[in-house]
């Protein structure tokens, strides 16, 4: 396979929704929002109030955005946890300082969408609206013994228009708590 | 290291770690699968953080007291950092889980995840059922529905 086909390859992963144009949230005061993905990079980052997980992640979450949307990355933080009010998550952004706005993901319907599993569990969307990665924000939970930064890199690779040096990753997280659904 | 300071130094080690957890690593892991074969295996992937493992536990428990004497064999792996084993040790010893317990050592989380079942993402709880063979039938991402497992342990009975 040429290094063309590859990364063409590796641009459209197994699994991933495929083309994801718009994102539909609910703001955390209600309100309906849409979040178009085309011509941007854009990173969705399923996070929880109450995982340690996605909590440990939370300077490090901070710090991408600080980042990356000075770069012109576009984050879309959701909570689809069916366990989690959009009043927990509103005091949980006010808690921890949060730099970027959370929204609510009712029923799951984009954590359904993306296949995501975990807490936090990212997904890039490439400039085409095609998923380009999912997976972990980088190795260790602990943030001293990190030794991959996949999502840092994975950000600088989309931004230069260089190979992705990951387009799957995986880690242990927090499952996320979904709505019962009547079959 | 001599032999006599190696000792202290393991007997230290597991006094620190909580003695009813053993580590696992990926070789263990396969040794695990290997010398379960003619039972029913039925492992859990657990933490102390996560809080459905924790909850659904006791009822792992109960459910591998009623089939062990049929075959089933229950397995815990606490997914929990060095620094979360007591606690993970304390909460095996109170919730009364079958011993030997593990606690994860791998030397790499991404490819553990992906040799117990290539379609984990790593999401906890996280159970696995293997039949007496040793073939993996059946995997329960998230918290196990406590009957269809029952059902699925009963069939590889």
């Amino acid at each position: 396979m040429t290094t063309l086909a590859a990364f063409a390859a590796a641009l459209v992963l197994l699994g991933a929704p495929g083309k994801v144009d718009v994102i539909k949230a609910t703001s955390l005061d209600g309100k309906p929002v849409e979040i178009q993905t085309a011509g941007k990079i854009t990173a969705v980052i399923f996070i929880s109030t109450q995982c340690p997980i996605s909590n440990d992640y939370n300077e490090r979450m901070k710090a991408l955005y600080n980042e990356f949307s000075g770069k012109g990355v576009q984050f879309v933080f959701l909570n689809s946890n069916s366990t989690e009010s959009s009043a927990d998550a509103a005091e949980h952004a006010r808690k921890n300082g949060f730099p970027f706005t959370v929204l609510k993901d009712i029923n799951n319907v984009e954590a359904d969408r993306f296949a995501a599993e975990f807490t936090p569990h990212v997904f890039v969307i490439g400039r085409n609206s095609e998923v380009i990665y999912r997976g972990a924000i980088d190795d260790s939970r602990p943030a001293d013994k990190v030794t991959k930064t996949y999502l840092k890199d994975v950000l600088n690779a989309a931004l230069e228009g260089k190979p992705l040096p990951y387009t799957e990753t995986k880690a242990f997280g927090c499952t996320i708590k979904r709505v019962k659904k009547s079959t | 290291m001599s032999k006599p300071v190696a000792a202290i130094f393991l007997l230290a080690a597991s006094l620190v770690h909580g003695a009813d957890l053993q580590p696992l690593d990926e070789a263990g892991y396969q040794r695990l699968l290997a010398s379960a074969k003619g039972r029913v295996l039925v492992v859990n992937f657990w933490a102390t953080w996560c809080a459905p493992c924790r909850k659904e536990m006791p009822e792992l428990v109960a459910l591998a007291s009623k089939y062990r004497a049929r075959g089933l064999q229950f397995v815990t792996v606490a997914i929990d950092e060095e620094s979360d084993a007591p606690k993970a040790a304390e909460f095996v010893t109170k919730t009364k889980v079958p011993q030997p317990a593990y606690i994860k050592r791998f030397q790499n989380d991404e490819k553990f995840i992906s040799m117990v079942d290539p379609k984990w993402s790593g999401g906890l709880p996280f159970t696995v059922v293997y039949d007496r063979a040793g073939k993996k039938v059946r995997v329960f991402p998230g918290e196990v529905d406590i009957r269809e497992l029952e059902q699925v342990i009963l069939k590889a009975l």
